[in-house]
């Protein structure tokens, strides 16, 4: 009898061909929106913390021993190679870049201007830190060169200094004794903001080294590829590093941005909840409708023998079939169009008009998509779930009718 | 006529088949619903963000004297703030305004100095929900002062420990005294907690040497949204002439920027849940049109124009749309209303549990409040009845074309 | 980021009031102007400003165009690094203390009996009030060593010589060039400060010259920023001693917390 109902549910799709496949391909759309929709979502999780380590906190950081509680750049890592080396190796990691921090003076006749200066390595240094991708005017400092600055818009305009120009920097150095060398503003960058350009002075590595008498690097700043990765990744690189050198996550580094991740990921869940529940009540009231016409059918059937475990059994390997079929449709459309956000990604100016003026230097506008495992288990879930559990009630229903009264009525 | 009696018509039709009309309405109402609760939730979040970017330190308008965020000179202070505080509390715009002391100095508990900046702030007015001390556990008053809590940390000061704070006068003269430290705060703002001591606005004028001056005023007004209206219109104040007032979108573009690239993200978003849910209208009209065939074969062959036909069905579908975007708007629209009232814990009620919030103690307000405008409704039903309109073109004009004794058949 | 309190300013002014003193110059040369040996003058110059030891009382009066104050302080140094400050003028803040030694600061308040460090940090602020650099006072720099000199023209009102200085390629410092006017006496009458891009960034002028402690000098100095308007520096020693025996506990801590 079981393989008599498998067929009978064959034939019976194959005969309402049209209807089959108007149900296939409303559950295949269905299913090909969701895709897309949860793709834009995570992407958008993305683009928010991409965001936040791009502007310098990075995902993970190693740092000195004692570096949490006090947060004083003077304090310089064990083994600044070590780390380096460890953080390279580490798997997932996308940009490794050192630091070294300062708090000096920058001074240009008797203008002068407080900020804490950043020694760091040119190659791996915008890769870490959008706001110097692009250097307004001048250009960036160049791997090997020394003596030289790149400033703020609003340190340079404090300084009354332009490209070109010297300035006095001046720092307390190792034994507690005041050092000065001279520097050269090579560029000057401008972020749109003018907090944010005052906190930036980016020297050479070594010149800060050179100026404070400390040695090394105070931090090594890590990029990952995924960042959801974050904390195994610290789990992973806390032991590599060099002794009494701690590994931080971004949320330890920068409280307040967690607090925006968290509430973020929380909203996220309940967009998904909406884009799931939205599609599956699309696709399952279109195939409750569709099974609830067939009662008169499977009043026959019921009259015929069969009975109701059975006549649900058929009704659900009917809804499977639908199912995954429909599901098939939806990868086969969805994932083309997931795919090509996932590479070119989509170009959020368009959407937040002319008022996006700073030509991407403080947000980076381009959302990409997300692709991954999850699209499978997402598609099927939708698809099977609305189908099946659309079919369920009516099955259960229809099986239980007096065929009688079910012939009986004139659909 | 014509019209009322196709119009009853469908009405009639549609309760011929009442269950299947009632989970026709069922689903597209719970669609309509879901659409408007989501772009709720989306008007609620994006007022928290701007109210955590807003709340604690930038306000939406600050007043300073000009110059002064260059360089935070001490004694480029705003004068006469009595005056001032008066002419903006009493606009009626101005929600609140209150008065801000920064003062860079050195807090010692023993003789171990530590470069600290010393606030100096309405406590009534700097605990408002997302203010700075909403979590605070005491107010600042005279000599009792709060310390960030890694800031005392680091110090080694407990709550009751007495330390000396040492800075520079507005007048350039030597200010320096004991303060006692009350409690220990965690604010929104990681630089408070790392480097701030917090005391009344009076005592810091006193200390530094600025009776009846402050060197910065924080202006709310009704909403975050109208701060740039806000900021024009207390400039205009003859009692603020000379001073520079910024709305906090001039003050912090790169939060601005921020919340603009996040919500067009979710606006994306719903667009496509949009279009998800009008797919499921257009589907269960399909389906329901669709069924309907050899009932259309019947009516043709007993001579009823194919004119009539279209009409019919295409005002069954509209009707059907009509009627359940109305409920789904009359639940949507009441999700929206408790919830508004309440607040809406997204994190206890997706799973990312309170505790994960929190952080050291500081506890962020996570609630949201959903609102929603006119135009969020109406652009829904609008989606709704044209949705139905095309999902019933093509069975209409295919119902139109047969012929009747093949439809009968069917 | 933040600014070192005036007691602070003070032990830097202080350091430069050592500076500024020096073996006196001879009095009454001769009348006839002569252009001088610039090598000989800059080293005198740089040398008017050192002893191994001193006592110094000193007014310092900050102009701005907001603000104007008065302090009157005394001074003892030792060497370059050792400095005991103490105020005695505004009543206010009378007592208020400040002592260096090598690289550690700290000061006694005596409103509440507290001494407190200065950490290294704070060392560096910018200042309000006195239009000093932290270089002026705490950088070792020499006219001689740092700038190439040449004697540029004679000036008849007030009588003396102008020099200019141009600072050597490699000198780690504020000012490009320097333009000083000396009197006959060979002392300073007024210096211009001219930073890197060229500009004029400061004048300084000096005068009321009498005999302080056993040298002939400049007992007045101003110091004026070139674009700030009405904003001014002035310094005044009352009295000083040189080369004096200091005891040897005047620069510590238990000294820094006796009443003076």
């Amino acid at each position: 009898m079981a393989w008599v109902a498998a067929r009978y549910a064959v034939r019976s799709l194959r005969r309402n061909a049209r209807r089959t496949a108007l149900s296939v391909v409303g559950i295949g759309v269905g299913c090909a929106l969701a895709i897309f929709m949860e793709s834009v979502n995570r992407g958008r999780d993305e683009l928010f913390a991409r965001t936040g380590a791009e502007s310098g906190s990075g995902n993970l950081r190693v740092v000195p021993a004692g570096w949490r509680a006090r947060r004083d750049p003077r304090l310089r890592l064990a083994d600044w190679q070590a780390d380096l080396a460890a953080a390279r190796a580490l798997p997932g990691a996308k940009v490794v870049t050192p630091r070294a921090r300062a708090q000096v003076l920058l001074a240009v006749g008797t203008h002068v201007v407080s900020v804490e200066m950043v020694g760091v390595d040119p190659s791996t240094e915008p890769a870490a830190f959008r706001f110097v991708r692009q250097v307004g005017r001048g250009r960036y400092l160049e791997p090997g060169e020394r003596g030289s600055a790149v400033v703020g818009k609003a340190v340079a305009e404090r300084l009354r200094a332009d490209l070109g120009d010297e300035v006095l920097v001046t720092a307390v150095g190792r034994d507690g004794k005041i050092e000065s060398a001279m520097l050269r503003i090579v560029g000057v960058v401008s972020t749109g903001s003018e907090e944010i350009d005052a906190g930036i002075c980016q020297v050479p590595l070594p010149d800060v080294q050179d100026l404070t008498g400390l040695p090394g690097a105070g931090e090594v700043t890590v990029i990952l590829a995924d960042w959801r990765a974050t904390d195994a990744a610290r789990d992973r690189l806390a032991p590599r590093t060099a002794k009494g050198d701690e590994v931080l996550t971004w949320g330890e580094l920068s409280p307040e941005f967690r607090g925006h991740m968290e509430q973020d990921k929380a909203a996220s869940r309940f967009v998904r909840l909406v884009i799931l529940l939205v599609v599956f009540l699309g696709v399952a009231s279109a195939q409750l409708a569709a099974v609830l016409e067939r009662r008169r059918e499977f009043a026959v059937l019921a009259a015929l023998g069969m009975g109701t475990w059975r006549m649900v059994r058929l009704v659900l390997q009917e809804a499977v079939a639908l199912g995954l079929a429909g599901a098939a449709l939806g990868l086969a459309l969805g994932l083309p169009v997931v795919w090509r956000f996932s590479t070119a990604g989509l170009d959020l100016r368009r959407w937040t008009g002319g008022s996006f003026a700073f030509q991407g230097v403080l947000l980076e506008p381009i959302l990409y998509g997300d692709l991954g495992a999850w699209i499978v288990p997402f598609v099927l879930a939708v698809a099977l779930g609305a189908t099946v559990v659309a079919s369920l009630y009516p099955a259960w229903f229809a099986a239980r009718t007096d065929p009688a009264a079910a012939l009986r009525v004139a659909q | 006529m014509a019209g009322t009696s196709t119009l009853r018509i469908a009405w009639r039709n549609l309760w011929r088949n009442p269950r299947r009309t009632a989970l026709a309405l069922a689903a597209i109402g719970l669609s309509v619903a879901l659409v408007l609760a989501y772009d709720g939730m989306l008007r609620g979040y994006a007022d928290w963000m701007v109210s955590t970017i807003t709340g604690p330190m930038l306000g939406d308008v600050q007043v300073h004297a000009p110059e002064w965020r260059k360089d935070r000179a001490m004694d480029r202070t705003l004068r006469d703030l009595p005056r001032k505080l008066a002419a903006l509390r009493g606009d009626p715009e101005v929600a609140s305004a209150s008065a801000r002391v920064y003062a860079p100095a050195l807090a010692a508990l023993s003789d171990e100095g530590f470069a600290v900046v010393v606030l100096g702030v309405d406590p009534v007015a700097e605990s408002h929900a997302m203010g700075l001390l909403a979590t605070a556990p005491r107010r600042p008053a005279g000599r009792s002062v709060l310390m960030g809590r890694p800031l005392a940390e680091l110090m080694g000061v407990a709550p009751g420990a007495v330390v000396a704070l040492v800075g520079q006068g507005a007048d350039g003269s030597l200010a320096n005294d004991l303060y006692t430290v009350a409690a220990l705060v965690e604010t929104p703002v990681d630089l408070v907690n790392r480097q701030g001591v917090v005391m009344d606005v009076a005592e810091a004028q006193q200390l530094f040497a600025m009776p009846g001056e402050a060197h910065e005023i924080v202006v709310r007004g009704r909403s975050p949204d109208r701060a740039a209206a806000l900021a024009a219109r207390v400039a205009a104040l003859p009692e603020l002439r000379g001073t520079e007032v910024l709305d906090w979108r001039t003050l912090a573009p790169e939060m601005v920027s921020l919340i603009q690239v996040v919500n067009s993200a979710w606006v994306l978003v719903l667009l496509l849940v949009f279009v998800a849910a009008a797919a499921g209208v257009a589907n269960t009209m399909l389906m329901a049109t669709y069924e309907r065939t050899r009932e259309l074969g019947m009516l043709l062959a007993l001579g009823t124009g194919p004119g009539r036909i279209v009409r019919m069905v295409v005002a069954e579908a509209v009707a059907l749309g009509i009627v359940g975007a109305l409920l789904g708007t009359a639940l949507g629209g009441a999700v929206v209303a408790v919830t508004h009232r309440t607040g809406f814990d997204l994190a206890r009620v997706t799973g990312v549990g309170p505790s994960q919030i929190s952080f050291a103690g500081l506890s962020w307000s996570l609630r949201l409040y959903p609102t929603l405008a006119f135009a969020d409704v109406a652009r829904a039903i609008a989606a709704v009845v044209a949705t139905s309109l095309f999902a019933s073109a093509w069975p209409a004009a295919r119902a139109a074309r047969l012929q009747p004794t093949q439809a009968l058949r069917e | 980021m933040s600014r070192p309190g005036p007691a602070v300013r003070v032990a830097r002014a202080a350091l430069l009031v050592a500076a500024l003193l020096a073996p006196a110059a001879r009095p009454g040369a001769a009348a006839a102007p002569e252009p001088p040996d610039v090598d000989a003058l800059l080293a005198r110059l740089d040398d008017l400003y050192r002893s191994k030891s001193s006592i110094a009382r000193i007014e310092i009066a900050v102009v701005s165009p907001r603000t104007s104050r008065t302090m009157r302080l005394q001074a003892w140094t030792r060497g370059e690094d050792d400095v005991l400050v103490v105020v005695e003028a505004p009543a206010r803040e009378a007592g208020t203390a400040t002592l260096r030694v090598g690289q550690n600061l700290w000061n006694w308040l005596p409103r509440i009996a507290r001494t407190i460090r200065v950490p290294p940090s704070m060392m560096l602020g910018s200042w309000m009030g006195t239009d000093f650099t932290n270089d002026d006072l705490v950088k070792e720099s020499s006219l001689r060593k740092d700038f190439t000199a040449r004697v540029e023209r004679r000036s008849d009102d007030p009588p003396g010589w102008w020099l200019t200085l141009e600072v050597k390629p490699g000198i780690v410092g504020r000012w490009a060039r320097i333009d000083i006017l000396v009197s006959d006496e060979r002392l300073p009458v007024e210096e211009r400060h001219f930073d890197r891009k060229g500009r004029l960034a400061r004048t300084m002028r000096f005068d009321e010259v009498k005999v302080l402690g056993g040298r002939r000098l400049p007992a007045h100095m101003t110091l004026t920023p070139a674009d700030v308007e009405g904003q001014r520096t002035e310094m005044r020693y009352l009295d000083v001693r040189f080369d004096v025996k200091l005891p040897e506990d005047v620069f510590s801590l238990s000294r820094l917390e006796q009443n003076r």
